[in-house]
Order: C-alpha cells, then sequence, then structure tokens
C-alpha cells in the first residue's frame, strides 16, 4: 500500500531529518486492512532512527504528537482504529519542539 | 530550620528542604538542652560507628533501606517518638482531642489510618493512668470509638472479602488495650434510611448515573465522609480522624488543581475542617506515607492492603506523577504540601469554640491555641451542594436565577461547584433528573440549607448598598 | 468513551456550519468543525481575549517577542491580522533575540526575517554579542554545557526589555499558550513558590516594570496553535536548543499531555486553579530598584545580568550562579527551572523566546 508519511515540528529529526516519506506498506501476514495501530509500528521499525520514545509511548504516539490522515485530525477518524487506504497522506507533528 | 509558617512548624516538613534534597552526607543539626548547636559531621564527634542512630546516638539506626527521609537514620525508638512527635504537635497545637471529647477514628485498616489508631490509643491510654494517678479527676479522658465504612456494595467485592476485612479489624481492636473502643461497621448504603438490600441498589444506580470514572471515585469518597459523619453524629462522637498524611494530601493538591478546585483545596488540607456536624482531624498530616508504612513494620502493625479498588483517571495519572517526582527528589510531597499550606485557609479549618467551661479550661490549660491565619472580614462561604466545598464567587454567580424556586435538579445542579458539574453530574436534564432522584438525604438536606443561604447571601448583596457599615459585621 | 468512527463516509458535519467535513476535535468544547470555522473561533476567541482582558489601547507599539518557533510565528501572524481587521491601530513589530548559537537560532532568525517580509512587520534583532559582548556559544565555550541555560535565560529576558526600550514600543507580548502556563502553575506547586503561583497565571506581567508583558495565548490550547499553524502552511521553525537537547523530557510536561488525552479541560482547569488560589495579598514582593552598573530594573545593588557577566570578564563564571530566591522580578518558568538545576522537572526547551 502506498502512503505518504511526513513528519514535522521537529519529529523529522528522529527519522534522518527528511520530512516527507513516500513509503509502500504490506499488510502483515493475516491482517486485512491497515490501521493505525499498524502503521504505527511500521513506522517504528522501519523510520524512526533514533529515540523512539519521542515519538511513541506504549502502542500509540507520545501525548503532544498530533496525527492527521489526509489533514483531518485523527481523533475524529478513531485514532488507532483509523483505517487507511492507499494514497493516504499521514502527518505526525510535535507539538513539544520549540516554541 | 523551620520556615515558620503557620503550616510547616511540625519539623517534618523543615526537615526536607526543596532546595538541598536531603542526602546522607548532609550534616544533621542537633540543638542540645543548652541551646548550642551540635553539627554531628563534626568530625571530633563523628561516632566510630557510620550506622548511629542521629539522634539519641546510642543505638543503630535503623538503615538507608527505606529511601532518602530520616527515617533510614533514627533508631527505632527514636523514629517512632518523632513520628509520634509530629502527631502530638498536630493535636496540642490545634486544640483537637481534648479531654471531653469523644474521638471518631475512621478505620479502613491500611497503613495510615492504622497508624492513627494507634496513635490515638496511646494518647488515651496515657490520659487514662494520668487519670488514675490524679487526685482531682478534673481531666476526664477522651473517649475513642473506631468506624469501618463498608463500600463493598459500591465497589463489588465478594461478601467473603469484606467480611474477612472485618473479622482482621475486630482483631486489631481486641488486641489493643483498654480502655475498649467501640467499633461501628457502617455499610455505605446506610447513608440511605432505607433497608440495606433497597439501599444498595440505589447506591448502584446512583453510582450508576456518573459516566466519568474519576468523578465516580470522587463522588464515592463524598459518601464515605457523609457515611461517617452520619455514624458520629449518631453516636454523639465530637470529632473524627482521619488517617491522611502527607503522601495523600500532596496527591490531593495535585489533583484539586488540575480539577479547577485551586479555590477550595485549601479548605482540604489542614489540620482541622470543621465544616461539617462533626469536625474533622488530619493529625498525620505531617507524617510521609513511607514513614506510616516503615512504623506498621518496625512495630507489627497488621494492615490490610487497601480494601479501596485501584484508581483510574486523572486520581491515577497524579498518583504515579506525584511518586515519579518523589523517586528523583525524595522531599517532593513535603514541598507540594508546603506550598498548598502557603494559601489561606477558610475560618471553618479551626476547631468552633468550645461552650462546656470546663473542658475549655482543661484544654486552655494542656493547649497553646494554634493561630491559624484565615481571612475573617470576608462574608462566610456557600458550598457546593455535592462535595460540599467552598465555591468561589465565579461558581456560585449562575445560582441567582434559582434562589426564589423550591429545590430541583436543576436548582441543585446550578448550585454544584464546576468541578462536580463537570465529572460527577450527569449532562442530559433526564438523568440529572434520575440522578437527583437517588441523592441521600444528607445530600438533599444539606443542599437545601445552601439554598436558604445563598438566598440570605443574594438579599445580602442586594440591599448591601444601603447597609451603612457593612466592615463592622464582617466576621 | 467514544466508538471509532468511520474515516470516511458518513462522518459527521461540522458542529458550526454543518456544511464541511471536520478536520479537528477541539480540545477546549470537543467539538469537531471545519478548517474554515475553526480558523473564525480560534481568531476570535483570541480578539476576544485581547479586548475583554484590555490587553491594548488604540495607537500603542507593541513588540511581538518572536523566536522563529510555533507560538510567536501565530502570534504575530493572528495579531497583524486582527490588528487590520478589528482596526485596533496597533503598531507592531517583532522583536528577536540573537544569542549567537550555531546551527541553532541563526537557523531560526532566518524564520523570523521571511516572516518579516510575510507579515509586513519590521524586525529589530538584538544580540548577545552586541549587548554583553559574549554569544552563547563563547559562554558554553567557558563555562560547559552546566549552568549555560541560567545565563541564556537572564540574558534574554534583559535583552527583551532592552530591545523594546530600543524599539520605543509600550508592550511586549510573547506567544506564551494555555499548556505552558498550566505547566508554570505546576512546576511552581511543586517547588514550593507561592510568590511565582500568584503571578504566574496573569494575563498582562511587568506592569511596574519598564515594559508590560502580556500574553494573548493565555487561554488557547498548544493542540490548536500547531494545528491552525500547519493548515496556514505558516512557516515556522522547530527543533530545540542544541545546548539542551533533553530539557523537553520534563516530567511536567509530559504529564500536561497524559492529561490533555485523559481530560482535555484539565488544562484550562489548572488556570482557573492557578486564577483562584487563596493566596494572601501580602505576599511580599521585593522591592524594586535599579542595578547600578546598567540601570536596569533590580532589587539588589547589580542585577542579576550583570552579577553573570562580571564573572564571565573576570574568568569566574560561577558567580552569581545558584539560587536567589525571590529578589530577580521574572516570572519566566525556564529561569525558574534551570536557576534550581533540577533538570527533571524542565520544560519546554529553552532558547526560545517565548519564555
Amino acid at each position: 500500500m502506498q502512503l505518504t508519511l511526513e513528519f514535522g515540528g521537529g519529529l523529522e529529526l528522529l527519522c534522518d531529518s527528511k520530512k516527507v516519506h513516500h513509503v509502500n506498506v504490506d499488510l502483515s501476514d493475516g491482517e486485512e486492512k491497515l490501521t493505525m495501530k499498524g502503521l504505527l509500528s511500521w513506522a517504528k521499525t522501519n523510520l524512526i532512527k533514533e529515540r523512539p520514545e519521542m515519538f511513541m509511548k506504549g502502542d500509540t504516539v507520545r501525548p503532544g504528537v498530533l496525527v492527521l490522515v489526509n489533514d483531518c485530525d485523527w481523533e475524529l477518524s478513531g485514532h488507532l482504529d483509523t483505517t487507511l487506504e492507499d494514497k493516504d497522506v499521514v502527518v505526525f507533528i510535535s507539538t513539544l519542539h520549540g516554541g | 530550620m523551620s520556615c515558620g509558617k503557620a503550616s510547616c512548624q511540625s519539623g517534618g516538613c523543615s526537615n526536607y528542604d526543596d532546595e538541598q534534597p536531603l542526602s546522607p552526607t548532609r550534616p544533621p543539626v542537633t540543638i542540645t538542652p543548652n541551646g548550642s548547636v551540635n553539627i554531628s559531621g563534626d568530625r571530633r564527634q563523628l561516632p566510630s560507628n557510620p550506622n548511629i542512630c542521629i539522634k539519641c546516638k546510642l543505638n543503630d539506626a535503623i538503615g538507608g533501606r527505606f529511601g532518602g527521609g530520616d527515617d533510614g537514620r533514627f533508631c527505632k525508638d527514636c523514629f517512632r517518638g518523632s513520628l509520634f512527635g509530629k502527631f502530638r504537635f498536630s493535636v496540642t497545637s490545634t486544640g483537637m482531642i481534648s479531654p471531653s471529647e469523644k474521638v471518631l477514628v475512621a478505620f479502613s485498616a491500611g497503613p495510615c489510618s492504622r497508624v492513627a489508631l494507634q496513635f490515638v490509643h496511646e494518647m488515651q491510654d496515657k490520659a487514662h493512668k494520668n487519670f488514675e494517678a490524679s487526685r482531682d479527676k478534673s481531666l476526664p479522658v477522651f473517649g475513642v470509638g473506631v468506624v469501618f465504612v463498608d463500600e463493598s456494595a459500591a465497589r463489588c467485592v465478594p461478601s467473603a472479602e469484606s467480611d474477612e476485612a472485618i473479622q482482621h479489624i475486630k482483631n486489631v481492636l481486641s488486641d489493643l488495650a483498654a480502655p475498649e473502643k467501640l467499633l461501628h461497621i457502617a455499610p455505605l448504603e446506610s447513608i440511605y434510611a432505607l433497608n440495606p438490600a433497597d439501599g444498595r441498589e440505589k447506591l448502584r444506580r446512583l453510582l450508576d448515573a456518573i459516566g466519568d470514572n474519576t468523578g465516580k471515585e470522587d463522588f464515592l469518597m463524598h459518601l464515605r465522609m457523609l457515611c461517617l459523619q452520619k455514624v458520629a453524629v449518631e453516636n454523639g462522637y465530637t470529632q473524627l480522624v482521619l488517617g491522611t498524611c502527607t503522601s495523600t494530601i500532596a496527591r490531593h493538591v495535585l489533583t484539586a488543581t488540575v480539577k479547577g478546585q485551586g479555590y477550595s483545596l485549601p479548605a482540604d488540607i489542614q489540620y482541622v475542617d470543621a465544616r461539617w456536624p462533626v469536625p474533622v482531624l488530619l493529625p498525620l498530616r505531617d507524617c510521609l506515607a513511607r514513614e506510616v508504612s516503615l512504623l506498621c513494620e518496625l512495630d507489627g502493625l497488621k494492615t490490610l492492603a487497601m480494601v479501596n479498588g485501584p484508581q483510574s483517571g486523572i486520581n491515577a495519572l497524579v498518583s504515579s506523577f506525584v511518586s515519579l517526582l518523589q523517586e528523583e527528589n525524595p522531599s517532593r510531597e513535603c514541598t507540594i504540601v508546603r506550598t498548598a499550606g502557603k494559601l489561606t485557609p477558610f475560618s471553618f479549618n479551626r476547631l468552633p469554640d468550645v461552650d462546656d467551661p470546663k473542658a475549655r479550661l482543661a484544654s486552655q490549660r494542656r493547649q497553646k491555641r494554634f493561630n491559624i491565619k484565615s481571612d475573617e472580614h470576608t462574608p462566610p462561604e456557600s458550598f457546593c451542594s455535592l462535595c460540599n466545598s467552598p465555591l468561589h464567587a465565579s461558581d456560585s454567580s449562575s445560582l441567582g436565577s434559582f434562589s426564589d424556586e423550591q429545590q430541583s435538579a436543576e436548582s441543585f445542579g446550578a448550585a454544584c461547584c464546576s468541578s462536580c458539574r463537570f465529572q460527577i453530574l450527569p449532562d442530559d436534564s433526564l438523568s440529572m433528573d434520575q440522578f437527583y432522584g437517588l441523592l441521600p438525604q444528607p445530600i438533599m438536606s444539606r443542599a437545601a440549607i445552601c439554598n436558604s443561604f445563598i438566598n440570605q447571601r443574594l438579599l445580602r448583596e442586594k440591599i448591601q448598598d444601603f447597609l451603612l457599615s457593612d466592615s463592622e459585621d464582617g466576621g | 468513551m467514544e466508538a471509532a468512527k468511520p474515516k470516511s463516509g458518513g462522518a459527521r458535519l461540522c458542529s458550526f456550519c454543518n456544511l464541511r467535513k471536520p478536520a479537528l476535535k477541539r480540545p477546549k468544547t470537543l467539538h469537531q468543525i471545519c478548517r474554515e470555522c475553526f480558523y473564525d473561533v480560534f481568531e476570535d476567541e483570541i480578539h476576544n481575549c485581547i479586548v475583554e482582558n484590555q490587553l491594548f489601547k488604540r495607537g500603542e507599539r507593541v513588540a511581538i517577542g518572536a523566536s522563529g518557533g510555533k507560538d510567536s510565528t501565530v502570534l504575530a501572524y493572528v495579531l497583524s491580522e486582527l490588528n487590520r481587521r478589528h482596526n485596533y491601530g496597533l503598531d507592531l513589530f517583532l522583536l528577536s533575540i540573537d544569542e549567537g548559537i550555531t546551527g541553532y537560532r541563526d537557523d531560526s532568525l532566518e524564520t523570523v526575517k521571511r516572516n518579516e517580509l510575510q507579515y509586513g512587520l519590521p524586525l529589530k534583532v538584538v544580540s548577545y554579542k552586541d549587548l554583553y559582548g559574549w554569544t552563547m556559544d563563547e559562554i558554553v565555550k567557558m563555562i560547559g554545557l552546566k549552568n549555560n541555560c541560567t545565563f541564556c535565560g537572564v540574558f534574554r529576558r534583559q535583552a527583551l526589555d532592552r530591545g523594546a526600550a530600543m524599539l520605543k514600543v509600550d508592550k511586549l507580548v510573547t506567544g506564551h499558550n494555555a499548556d505552558d502556563i498550566a505547566e508554570t502553575v505546576l512546576l511552581n506547586i511543586l517547588r514550593g513558590d507561592i510568590a511565582r503561583l500568584s503571578r504566574c497565571t496573569s494575563i498582562t506581567t511587568g506592569e511596574d516594570g519598564p515594559i508590560p508583558r502580556c500574553k494573548p495565548f493565555k487561554y488557547t490550547y498548544e493542540k490548536e496553535i500547531v494545528m491552525y499553524a500547519y493548515f496556514k502552511r505558516l512557516d515556522y521553525f522547530s527543533t530545540e536548543c542544541i545546548y539542551s537537547p533533553n530539557a523537553y523530557r520534563g516530567f511536567a510536561r509530559e504529564f500536561i499531555k497524559d492529561l490533555e488525552r485523559i481530560r482535555p479541560r484539565a488544562i484550562l482547569d489548572i488556570i482557573k486553579s492557578g486564577e483562584n488560589f487563596r493566596i494572601a495579598t501580602s505576599t511580599k514582593m521585593p522591592e524594586q530598584g535599579t542595578c547600578e552598573r546598567c540601570g536596569y530594573i533590580s532589587s539588589q545593588k547589580w542585577c542579576k545580568a550583570c552579577v553573570l557577566l562580571d564573572g564571565l570578564n573576570r574568568g569566574l563564571p560561577k558567580l552569581g550562579i545558584g539560587r536567589s530566591r525571590g529578589h530577580d522580578n521574572d516570572e519566566s518558568i525556564k529561569d525558574v527551572k534551570h536557576m534550581t538545576g533540577s533538570k527533571e522537572v524542565q520544560g519546554k526547551p529553552c532558547g526560545t523566546l517565548d519564555f
């Protein structure tokens, strides 16, 4: 599945200072759809190069990290249960950096 | 060094200085009876045994295994003495527990209430011995009763578990020396004047109506207080002792702040809280949970794991936050309580004057009254109908429109603090009506009193411009 | 808890216009709101806050403390917008401090310079080098990484006042948001600082000092500021200061964010508590004089910056570091925290103008 992931607000520093990542995420065995929960664990393994604790806490993003799926707050689409489709754009912005 | 603040004279807090976290290397300073200062870090006086009690310099210290406080550097006796000293200070300085009182100790069988019971018992024991020895018998010995609130109806614990707790409590009491203490077992549902089964059912439906977990927890605490007050009033007790310790208060300071209850916070954290029919006392206010648990361990005081269920939501989050801070700096809990101690208490945070001249004489003889700062000149407070906390002006402003009407769910809601409105009261008016219908009598009658009180105040405000000298009758 | 809703199709509409698809959930009200309505509500709330608290008078010259970060960038944008729309009649300026931190401030200053053009606001940059003769890079070279935040905090506070004086402004506005203020309330409770606790929720401070400061974002959630900047594609810089790389691991900040997740209104509730705390008005304020050396307000013979500077120039940089309770008149929690040296309760990174 083709997805565009964007890291902002300082989170890009955790993945080689690159803001936009065009990625191809495959469903793991037995899964029928990709949810945000699955994407997060994929991103943690495949994109985050350092200090993963700045990005994740438990199985979700660290409090203070905003998530938008196709420019819509993921609090409106079901947080971790949000289902992703091909060509979706997922944006992560940290509110914790800078002022 | 004492910071000289009213809230901080115990020496318990002042030993913990935020700026200089206690470390084992910091030389403790003691003042000898003739007034000279001893620094025990002084090499000439350095005891040969590095593990010796820093106070009596005779016995071995308990050891540092219990964290950074003083508790590890005292021997068992001195540690015990210092803890009891904090308790006694709070009792004598505030005029709590005078000879004519009948004291009810709220007992959950956890470490704090166990130690509170133990200390009250020891005070009573000593007073009893003095009474026996004295000739004039002018100082009667205060009476002590114990109450356990059985919350099994609210928490859905199997009855075997609460039976076990009750048996444990009976054993604890029978192990204490004379004079005997009366035990009251109060099921939470007894706040309803109904048969137990109906009461339980009503209580369960009341709690089920609350959507927010934190709100449910807090409401349960208010109900527990109602239950304790009911037992105290019905059995003629004059004071109610809770085992609330520094660590609990530190958490309460933060939870109250987070819930927007900054205004009413100082009401809850003083030694004395006389806004209730029977004044509430917190004699363990200056003792840390860690110290209390250590004492239980050293003295073999048996305790039960808290019968109260685990916390969730805001209360749990604050609790783990404070634990984390406490790890980073062992004096953090003390500092939090010290900060909140600087907030201005309310007029009801002192004991009302005693009418009985004999008792007053006795208490004058025994105690120096503790002058607590409170603003005497502001008009008396109005209180939240639900949690009984003093209302801030911004909370009670919405009351005006209901003042002349009969009590209703709507006017009841308007007479609650914004925190209760948010986390306890149901949102929609239908559920609110149901919730209102399930409230126990003590809350309803308090709300009625609040209502009439508010009417008076509103009237007073309306005619304020016509009053000639308002400042004269401010008290 | 709310049940999961489908991402698309059947989703509810904006609770304001009832026309468009909502783009975010407001932490303050839990409303689902579309982008356009969000802009309106966000800007209106700040406008109301400015009007209700009478933050400005017509004709005033106002400096916006601009770090290039999200808060000050959004503040500059919104304030110039509101000034135009509601005809405040204010002369707005951007005021930036160049601490002299290579790879951090030089980059963020580039952002501010772009903002100068984008918003048409005149920019004034004052540098530590010009004011004090030292850059932070030079200071760190001399004193190492420990305590450098003390220097930076003290110098920045004074630099802002001096820059504001050079611009001859009547007021200085900073981008402190509701999350920041809630955090400050907690930190002051944790450290037992009742004097600062009583002051830290004031929307305007320093009215007795040279230049009053105010915080138009006092009730604005950080989440909304970031969302606004994102949706409007505002150009801001977001990297923490290279000299305090761990500062944002603050317990207090983390706690606030955890709280917000469980109960978003807790942030405003903390501010409400802070405003309503019963603190005796007699809490003594330090007496205000002027520094014998530089003329800046100071309760001591020399102001804190001069003491630190003297230490630096004499090669004794430890001079003046340490606790100074109650006699520096700043309520910047940055300074507070760095003074105590207790790293664990730190919040936002320093090195930003907002603090």
